[in-house]
């Protein structure tokens, strides 16, 4: 597939890594400290961005809802500890979190029912050329989302990616909730187990 | 329905349930070591996901965002927020009868009908001895507002430097929304906590500084580091 071998060194390493230990910095933070919150937010901010962005759409709110997470991260830092594991999966909790709080309390569902839904399905990652992340990843993501069934891969991106409830993508599958349920579940346990948790 | 939840782990790691379900689902996390197990790691496997879409931002929002740090105040790392409801029947019995003897007396002093209203379930041991601090310290002071409607009573001791918030019975927030406590000094408003399903809750404010009001908003779901302008509740402090 393609005509030359492409090899995991030759990606894009936009983001630095391994880098700064994103545990360590996050503790700092709790101390005050606001040289390690900006090293933080060079760590984080690609993701969190790119997360929120993809659900949230709007490039304004997502700024918005970008700020909001970072500022929390920030306020509560004291919180964070590194059993609970590691900075990018504390951030990233909250980012998703908040870009579906964002998206559910917007009043025009009906607008996010056009613009988003069967796009979803299609192609999770449509904005190749603003990528930041290593090909690597994403191809590991493609590659392991395409080990799940159709019903587990569409539930999960519409879940994960656009921020439905798993009501709502019951309606739109047209699948009853119990069975949406355990696709979410078996669609995440089988990505778990192709991706490694690392 | 005791299967059905265990089923639930993807759906909640995705986000992709109500605000009463992942309240309900974080319940049950407390007591299903498996599903804690499997939320941990699934989050991980989430967090893939996520990255796998990470797009740079402008610019301008470093700036934006080391601005905004700078004039928000730090969580100490004792969350002093206890949203409520853990039933902890047997705090009654394990004060002493002389602290009791304090609430009782302080209570019927200052004709609060704290004890009264509130059930020992409401309350955690923490807040317990935090009400009998403030209630014996010379200089306590209770404010209290609202009907059958829903009722804020505020309970400080400047000298002891505590405060708690007790709503009761407060009506539930909009959908995608938190009631937010204050304490305002001027124009500096620090969060005192979240009551995020209204009803009966305790917030447990330490060192309340020289604020002069506490202020109830409405916020989105998880809270805000500045108060929204419009005030639900507002109290002026001595």
């Amino acid at each position: 597939m393609g005509d030359r071998v492409r090899r995991p060194q030759e990606a894009a390493h936009a983001v630095p890594r391994p880098g700064p230990d994103g545990s360590a910095l996050l503790q700092r933070v709790a101390r005050g400290d606001e040289a390690a919150f900006e090293q933080l937010y060079d760590l984080l901010i690609g993701p969190l961005y790119g997360v929120i962005r993809r659900i949230v759409r709007d490039p304004a709110q997502s700024e918005e809802v970008a700020q909001e997470v970072m500022v929390e991260l920030w306020r509560t830092a004291a919180r964070y500890s590194p059993e609970r594991g590691s900075a990018m999966t504390w951030a990233m909790t909250v980012a998703h979190r908040r870009a579906v709080d964002r998206v559910r309390s917007a009043q025009a569902s009906a607008d996010r029912e056009e613009n988003v839904g069967r796009r979803q399905l299609a192609r999770p990652f449509d904005e190749v050329s603003e990528q930041v992340t290593t090909r690597l990843e994403q191809e590991q993501v493609r590659r392991c989302l395409g080990t799940l069934t159709d019903l587990q891969r569409e539930s999960v991106v519409l879940a994960y990616y656009g921020g439905r409830s798993y009501r709502e993508v019951g309606e739109l599958l047209g699948t009853p909730l119990g069975t949406i349920k355990t696709r979410l579940r078996d669609g995440l346990i089988r990505l778990r187990d192709c991706l490694g948790v690392a | 329905m005791t299967a059905d939840v265990h089923a639930l782990t993807g759906a909640y790691v995705l986000d992709a349930v109500s605000d009463r379900e992942r309240d309900e689902f974080e319940r049950h996390l407390r007591e299903c070591e498996a599903c804690a197990q499997e939320v941990y790691e699934l989050r991980e496997t989430a967090t893939k996901l996520g990255r796998a879409a990470a797009v740079a931002p402008p610019p301008a929002l470093k700036a934006s965002v080391m601005a905004q740090i700078r004039t928000v105040r730090q969580d100490p790392p004792q969350a002093s927020v206890t949203p409520l409801r853990r039933p902890r029947s047997s705090w009654a019995l394990r004060m002493t009868s002389a602290a009791a003897a304090v609430l009782l007396v302080a209570a019927t002093f200052l004709g609060v009908l704290l004890v009264r209203a509130r059930d020992a379930a409401d309350t955690s041991e923490a807040q317990a001895s935090a009400m009998a601090t403030i209630l014996s310290a010379g200089d306590a002071q209770v404010t209290s507002e609202g009907d059958e409607n829903g009722r804020m009573t505020i309970l400080m001791s400047r000298s002891a430097d505590r405060m708690l918030l007790l709503a009761d019975d407060l009506p539930a927030p909009p959908e995608g929304q938190d009631y937010q406590a204050w304490t305002i000094t001027g124009d500096d408003a620090r969060s005192a906590g979240l009551l995020p399903d209204g009803g009966t809750a305790t917030l447990e404010v330490d060192d309340i500084g020289s604020a002069t009001q506490v202020g109830i908003t409405l916020e989105p779901t998880g809270g805000s580091s500045r108060p929204s302008p419009d005030l639900v509740m507002e109290f002026d402090l001595s």
